[in-house]
């Protein structure tokens, strides 16, 4: 492939047990019209197109083609290995010869760690009217300095502008420390593993990936279903899944570390 | 379809998202960077890298929710109106080109500067998956510059 300017790119590794059914017409990095394969060896496949290598890759469609593939063969079944997007080799032969020949027995257990389980991620943010008042009807300062404002041209009132929106940011914060707790509590039990970023955005509330057993699935769908039923009109939830495994894959590669801290 | 179907939801949104916020978020900076634990020969290839940064100067994010807190109708109650105006006006898509060795390690700053917008982002997700369609048209190979914005109106 590499002489004609064409190389191998791969999406992920799977068990070679899976049918390349789900992914052979997804559309491919790189190549829409590029078939989805998988290439076997001992035991595992990868999943790979032909990708040109005389154009750079990282378009929209690029970035949806990838996660398209990889979370199409999650929602089948799990393992899957997602690989870092932009992952290219030669060609089929290095990915039996060396990616697959090599890899085999970090892929094996990482497979086997994170068999019958996949990644959900859930995002939510609070209505900003509702947290807003919520905040009025708890900070009688916010009141206080909202009504001054009222009354006052816009440089004026530049001070207290700054204060008010502060101690609102403040109550909020103080409202997200709180409901990220109820967040663990209702569905902390529901998963092996959860890893989650701070929201830095005003309006953030949890932005979190959680690993769940296949067996316990349904179980932590009903608990966010009753987190949203809880929160309805307050906050808004999406929650994402079943996904590939990509906040998990690397800690369940590694010698040492199993995301679930269990299974070997 | 190839998806399993999952539970109807009625508080939650389930939808899969091809938004490129979404996909950003959970792919890039994520998955096995393969030569890390296998001895392979990677292929370079040129990657573009979405160079998006949300600038959130703390005093502007006060301002704004100032300015947010005052224009609440406190007699009008459960309306959402649209998230903080001008929080997304900083977000670009530029150009930025890296040429890695195969996996994507270029890409880590910028994409945690994205998502730190993501909140705000995930609410135009409909708007910027229609841009983003709208570009698909042109070609493929070129960064893209620009991001045309529906909230910079709000300004």
């Amino acid at each position: 492939m590499a002489e004609d300017g064409r190389g191998c790119y791969v999406y992920g590794v799977v068990p070679d047990d899976r049918s390349d059914d789900a992914v052979k017409d997804l559309g491919a990095v790189g190549d829409p019209d590029a078939a989805v394969t998988l290439v076997l060896h001992g035991g595992q496949a990868a999943v790979v197109s032909e990708v040109p290598l005389d154009k750079p890759l990282g378009t929209p469609e690029d970035l949806r083609a990838h996660a398209r593939v990889l979370d199409s063969l999650a929602a089948k079944s799990s393992p899957v290995l997602p690989f870092r997007f932009g992952t290219v080799v030669r060609d089929t032969t290095a990915v039996t010869g060396e990616l697959l020949r090599e890899g085999h027995d970090d892929f094996a257990r990482a497979l086997d760690r994170l068999r019958g389980r996949s990644q959900f991620t859930l995002r939510a943010r609070y209505v900003q009217d509702v947290v807003l008042r919520e905040v009025l009807t708890e900070q009688p300062e916010a009141v206080r300095l909202r009504e001054e404002l009222q009354g006052l041209p816009e440089e004026a009132g530049y001070d207290q502008r700054i204060q008010l929106g502060q101690l609102v940011m403040d109550a909020i914060a103080a409202k997200r420390a709180l409901d990220v707790l109820e967040v663990d509590r209702r569905l902390g039990p529901c998963v092996l593993a959860s890893i989650s970023t701070e929201p830095s955005s005003a309006e953030g509330l949890v932005n979190a990936s959680f690993l769940v057993e296949d067996d316990r699935r349904t179980a932590f769908e009903q608990a966010a279903e009753e987190l949203g039923k809880r929160w309805d009109g307050r906050v808004k939830i999406r929650l994402l899944g079943p996904l590939a495994p990509y906040d998990f894959v690397a800690d369940a590669m590694s010698p040492a570390k199993d995301p679930a801290e269990e299974g070997d | 379809m190839v998806t399993v179907a999952s539970q109807q939801s009625q508080y939650l949104d389930r939808a899969s998202s091809s938004a490129l916020v979404d996909v950003v978020d959970l792919i890039l900076d994520k998955g096995l960077v393969i030569d890390v634990y296998v001895r392979v020969s990677l292929v370079g290839i040129e990657i573009l890298t979405i160079d998006a940064r949300i600038v959130v100067a703390s005093v502007d994010t006060y301002l704004r929710f100032a300015e947010a807190t005052n224009r609440l109708d406190l007699a009008r109650s459960g309306t959402e109106t649209k998230g903080l105006p001008g929080l997304m006006d900083e977000i670009q898509e530029g150009g930025g080109r890296k040429k890695t060795k195969g996996a994507l390690e270029g890409v880590k700053d910028t994409v945690s500067d994205l998502l730190q917008g993501d909140d705000e982002a995930d609410e135009s997700d409909d708007e910027a998956g229609e841009r983003e369609e709208a570009r698909r048209g042109e070609s493929g190979d070129r960064p893209r510059h620009r991001r045309s914005s529906s909230r910079e109106r709000e300004r």
